[in-house]
C-alpha cells in the first residue's frame, strides 16, 4: 500500500456531479490513464446506547481495495482507536445491535471509476450521504513509496497537474503529524472518515 | 377228499406233566401224584436262604415264653429226625436269629436298667503321636497327589501343543484380531465390513473402499485350474481361516506408469493397450493382507489418475494435453512428451500382446516420477486434514494461515488473488519432468565439452542437495598445471525450462532450454579464460601487461562471440608478445622486437629514436612448439624471450 492522499474537488456552479466526474475522467485519460474497474468506500456509524455510560461512536468502513478487511474506528470522547479486522466484524456488529445502534441516515459512501497511470492509482469518487449527492472526492495513491514525507511533493505536483489550483500546498491535516511514519491502509480510512464527517455536517453540496 | 400217500397226519400233544412212578404189568402207568398245595409251599420255603434275606423281621418275644417255645421246638425237632421234613432248615435259621435277638435284649437290659450288671467303660491307652512322622506322612501323601496333578497337567499341555502345531489354519479370532490391528473394521448386523479407502487420511475421492470379511470354509479344495493335467499337485495355498471380499472394481493390481518419450509422428494412433503389458497378475489364493493392500493401491492409483485427468482437461497449456482412455499425454518440452497411464490388471483378463509395435520395456518406466506423483497426492491428502496451528476459535477451519491474516493485515486484491492460485498435480509433475530433462541435457552438454576440449580442463561439480525442480552445478575452467595461476569458475542453476549462469564477476545470463546456448556460453568462457590465464602467467613471469581488449573489433568477424587479445612486454622491454584468442579457431600468438632490428634511417625518418616504435610482428607456430598446453607453451616462449642483459 502506497501513500494515499484524498482531495476534495469543488464542483463548479453549473455542473452536476456526474458531469464533474466526466471532466476529470477526460483529463486523466488524456494523461494516459487506463480505467481498471470501479471502487467503493463506505462508512456506517454506530452510537452506544445511553446505558453504557459515555457516548461512544464506532465507525465501520469498507474499502474495495482491501476486500477482505473491515476497518473500524472507535471514538470515545478522549481517544480514537482504529482497528483492521477480518470480514466477520460486520456480523459481530449485527450481534451488538442492542448496545450500538446505527443511524441509517448517515451512511456515507464514495464510489466511482478507478484509473491506473504508471505508479499512480487515481480514484474519482462521488460522495453520497444516505443517497444524497454531496460532492466529488479524488483519491490518489503513489504505490512505490510508503513514507509521506518523501513523496508529498511529487504527489502534489501530480495532483495539481489534473486537478488544478484546488490543491493546497500543505499535506492533508491527518498526514501533517505523520509525515515521517510508514503509511498503512488504516491511514486512508482515517482520511476518508475525516472527509465523510465534513460532508455529513454540511447540508447540501460542499463548495 | 383223498389222502395222498405223501401227506402225513401230525398230532400235537402237550408232554406228560407228571412223572411216571411205576408201570404195572398190564401197562398202566402210575403217575406221581402232583404236589399238594402245602407240599409245594414247603418246597419253595426250603429254597429261602435266611442269611441273605434283606428284610429281617425282628420278632421280640418274652424271655419266658421264648424259652418254653425253644424247648418245645427242640422236642418237636427231635421227634422228627427225618430229613424229609422240609421246614427243618427254616426252623434252624429262625432259632439262630431268635438267639441273637435274646442276647441283644439282655445287653440292652443291662445297659439300661443297671440292676445286676453295669457296663463300665475301659480307659483306652492314648495313641502315641509322633509329629515328625505325621509330617513326613503328610508330605509323602501330598507329593504323591502333586505328582498325579502335574502329570495330568503335562499331558494336557502336550496335547494342546500338538493340536496347535498340527493345525494348518490358525484360529479365526486370532486372524480377525490381526486384521483389526491393520485395517478399520466394524460390525454391521450380521456381517463384518471394513474400509480400505484413504478417507480418514484426507482423501475426498467418492469411490468407497468397502470390503467384507467372512469365515473361510473348513473344507478348502485346492483351486487347481481345470486345464492342468495334474489336479493334485498344487497344495492349498490359502491357509487362513478368514476370507476378505474386495469390490470387483478394486480387484487385481494397478500402478501408474510414467513414460518420457520423444515425439511420435502418429499421435492419433496411440495404442490404448500400449501400457497394458501388465503387472504380475494377482494370485487368487493370496493372503488377505496382500489382497487388501493391492486393493488399496488400486484405489489410490484410480484417485490419482482421476485427478490428473480432470486437471489435464481443465488446464490450458500452449500445447493442449490429451486424455485418451487410460493415458494422459502432456508435452514437456518441444519434442518430448510425458505419458502417464493407469495400468490395472485383474487376474481374469490376460492381456495378449496385440500391438504391432512392441510395448515399451519396463526400463522406460520412470519410477522416480511415479513416486513423485504418489507423494504429491499424499501431500494433498495431508493438507486436507492437517490445518496449521493455531486453529482459529471463531473462524472456519480451512483457509490457510495467510488467508486468516489477510483481513487484519489489510491485504489488497492482488495479494488475495495470489493466495487463491495453487499448482495442480499435473503442473507439478510436468515441472519435475521438465527439470529432469534440463538436467540431463546440461549434463550431456558439459560432458561432451569436457571430452572435446582438452586444453583448458572443464570440471563440473553437481550439488548433492537439490530439489525436484532446481539443481545447481559448479564449473571450473582451469589449465592443467596452472590451477593456481588462473581459474575461471561458473555456477549454473538448472531450472525447469531455463538455465541461469552466474560468472565470477557477477554477470548473470539466462538461457533457454536449447542445449546449443549453453555450449556457446561455455566456449566463450573458455576463450576468456585463455586470455586471463595468459595475463596472470605474465605477471608471475615478470612480463609487463601492456593492454588487452575483451571484445576485439579487429580482424575477421567471429561466428561465435568476440575475439579477445592482450599485449605483453618482456621485463626489460625488448620483446613484445601479442595474443589473440578466438572462440572457434583458437589462439594466435605473435612476437616482435621492441627496438626495431631493421631500422635504417631514411630521408623521412632520420633520428635513431624512432627505432623504438614497434617492429614487425611475426607469428609463432604454436603447434610446432613444445609444451603440454597453451599456457605451458606461453611460459616457455616467455622464458625463451626473456634475456638477461
Amino acid at each position: 500500500m502506497g501513500v494515499t492522499v484524498l482531495q476534495q474537488f469543488p464542483i463548479v456552479e453549473n455542473r452536476t456531479g456526474p458531469l464533474t466526474i466526466d471532466v476529470l475522467t477526460k483529463r486523466i485519460s488524456a494523461l494516459g490513464a487506463i480505467q481498471q474497474g470501479q471502487f467503493l468506500v463506505d462508512c456506517e456509524t454506530y452510537t452506544s446506547v445511553p446505558q453504557l455510560g459515555n457516548q461512544r461512536t464506532v465507525h465501520v468502513l469498507h474499502n474495495s481495495e482491501q476486500p477482505a478487511t473491515v476497518f473500524s474506528i472507535l471514538e470515545t470522547g478522549t481517544k480514537t482507536i482504529p482497528l483492521a479486522t477480518d470480514g466477520l466484524f460486520d456480523l459481530l456488529m449485527m450481534k451488538m445491535n442492542s448496545f450500538y445502534t446505527s443511524k441509517k441516515l448517515t451512511k456515507a459512501e464514495s464510489k466511482g471509476p478507478r484509473f491506473e497511470i504508471g505508479d499512480f492509482l487515481v480514484k474519482l469518487g462521488s460522495v453520497t450521504v444516505s443517497q444524497n449527492f454531496k460532492g466529488v472526492l479524488v483519491e490518489v495513491e503513489y504505490k512505490p513509496c510508503v513514507v509521506p514525507a518523501m513523496c508529498w511533493e511529487l504527489m502534489r505536483e501530480f495532483l495539481q497537474g489534473f486537478l488544478g489550483s484546488s490543491v493546497q500546498s500543505s499535506p492533508p491535516s491527518y498526514l501533517q503529524n505523520r509525515m515521517q511514519e510508514i503509511y498503512t491502509p488504516i491511514d486512508t480510512i482515517h482520511q476518508y472518515l475525516e472527509q465523510f464527517t465534513m460532508y455529513r455536517k454540511t447540508p447540501g453540496m460542499r463548495a | 377228499m383223498a389222502y395222498n400217500s405223501s401227506s402225513v397226519n401230525i398230532s400235537v400233544e402237550a408232554p406228560i406233566e407228571n412223572q411216571i412212578q411205576e408201570i404195572t404189568y398190564d401197562g398202566q402207568e402210575i403217575y406221581q401224584a402232583p404236589l399238594t398245595l402245602s407240599e409245594s409251599l414247603a418246597k419253595y420255603a426250603q429254597k429261602i436262604d435266611f442269611s441273605k434275606a434283606l428284610n429281617e423281621i425282628n420278632v421280640k418275644k418274652e424271655s419266658g415264653d421264648t424259652s418254653d417255645d425253644n424247648k418245645s421246638d427242640t422236642d418237636s425237632k427231635d421227634a422228627f429226625q427225618s430229613s424229609l421234613w422240609p421246614w427243618d432248615s427254616v426252623r434252624n435259621k429262625l432259632r439262630n436269629t431268635y438267639q441273637e435277638i435274646c442276647v441283644l435284649a439282655d445287653v440292652l437290659a443291662i445297659a439300661k436298667d443297671k440292676h445286676y450288671m453295669v457296663l463300665d467303660p475301659v480307659q483306652q491307652e492314648p495313641i502315641d503321636t509322633k509329629p515328625m512322622v505325621q509330617i513326613y506322612a503328610r508330605k509323602k501323601a501330598l507329593t504323591g497327589a502333586a505328582s498325579v496333578l502335574l502329570t495330568g497337567a503335562e499331558r494336557l499341555k502336550n496335547s494342546q501343543n500338538e493340536i496347535l502345531r498340527n493345525r494348518s489354519t490358525p484360529d479365526f479370532h486370532i486372524e480377525l484380531l490381526r486384521l483389526r490391528q491393520n485395517w478399520r473394521l466394524k460390525k454391521v448386523s450380521n456381517t463384518i465390513i471394513g474400509d480400505l479407502s484413504y478417507k480418514t487420511a484426507g482423501s475426498k475421492y467418492a469411490q468407497s473402499g468397502m470390503f467384507e470379511v467372512t469365515k473361510a470354509e473348513e473344507e478348502e479344495k485346492a483351486s487347481s485350474p481345470p486345464s492342468s493335467p495334474v489336479p493334485v499337485s498344487a497344495p492349498a495355498k490359502n491357509n487362513s481361516s478368514l476370507r476378505v471380499t474386495v469390490p470387483s472394481e478394486l480387484q487385481g493390481v494397478a500402478y501408474i506408469e510414467v513414460l518420457c518419450q520423444k515425439d511420435h509422428e502418429d499421435l492419433c494412433s496411440a495404442n490404448i493397450n500400449l501400457l497394458g503389458s501388465a503387472p504380475a497378475t494377482a494370485n487368487p489364493d493370496v493372503h488377505w493382507q496382500q489382497k487388501l493392500e493391492a486393493a488399496q493401491n488400486v484405489l489410490f492409483c484410480k484417485e490419482l489418475f482421476n485427478q490428473l485427468a480432470k486437471e489435464a482437461v481443465q488446464l490450458q497449456a500452449p500445447i493442449p494435453h490429451m486424455v485418451v482412455g487410460n493415458q494422459i499425454m502432456a508435452t514437456v518440452l518441444p519434442g518430448i512428451q510425458l505419458v502417464i497411464g493407469l495400468c490395472h490388471s485383474t487376474s481374469s483378463e490376460k492381456k495378449s500382446s496385440q500391438q504391432s509395435t512392441p510395448a515399451p520395456s519396463k526400463s522406460d518406466h520412470d519410477h522416480v516420477l511415479e513416486h513423485s506423483l504418489h507423494q504429491l497426492l499424499r501431500e494433498v491428502h495431508h493438507k486436507n486434514t492437517h490445518h496449521p496451528f493455531p486453529h482459529p476459535s471463531s473462524a472456519p477451519l480451512g483457509p490457510s494461515k495467510k488467508r486468516y491474516l489477510a483481513g487484519p493485515m489489510a491485504a489488497d486484491r492482488y495479494e488475495l488473488l495470489e493466495m487463491t492460485q495453487s499448482e495442480t498435480l499435473l503442473e507439478q509433475i510436468i515441472k519435475q519432468a521438465q527439470h529432469f530433462f534440463m538436467r540431463m541435457r546440461t549434463e550431456y552438454v558439459l560432458d561432451t565439452i569436457a571430452k572435446e576440449v582438452k586444453d583448458p580442463l572443464i570440471s563440473s561439480h553437481w550439488n548433492t542437495l537439490n530439489s525436484p525442480t532446481q539443481s545447481c552445478v559448479k564449473i571450473n575452467i582451469s589449465t592443467h598445471g596452472y590451477d593456481a595461476v588462473c581459474r575461471t569458475p561458473l555456477v549454473i542453476h538448472v531450472g525447469e525450462k531455463s538455465l541461469k549462469c552466474i560468472c565470477r564477476d557477477g554477470k548473470v545470463m539466462h538461457m533457454s532450454y536449447e542445449p546449443q546456448e549453453l555450449r556457446d556460453l561455455i566456449f566463450c568462457h573458455i576463450n576468456q579464460h585463455q586470455i586471463l590465464a595468459v595475463q596472470a602467467l605474465a605477471k608471475t613471469m615478470g612480463w609487463q601487461f601492456l593492454g588487452n581488449s575483451n571484445h576485439l573489433g579487429l580482424g575477421t568477424v567471429e561466428p561465435l562471440g568476440n575475439a579477445s587479445s592482450c599485449l605483453l612486454a618482456s621485463p626489460i622491454g625488448d620483446r613484445l608478445i601479442a595474443v589473440r584468442c578466438e572462440p572457434q579457431s583458437g589462439v594466435q600468438v605473435s612476437v616482435a622486437h621492441s627496438p626495431r632490428t631493421d631500422f635504417f634511417p631514411s630521408r623521412l625518418v632520420t633520428e635513431r629514436k624512432w627505432e623504438h616504435l614497434g617492429g614487425q610482428f611475426r607469428d609463432v607456430r604454436l603447434e610446432k612448439m613444445e609444451g603440454r598446453n597453451f599456457l605451458h607453451k606461453m611460459e616457455l616462449l616467455m622464458a625463451s624471450l626473456t634475456s638477461n642483459s
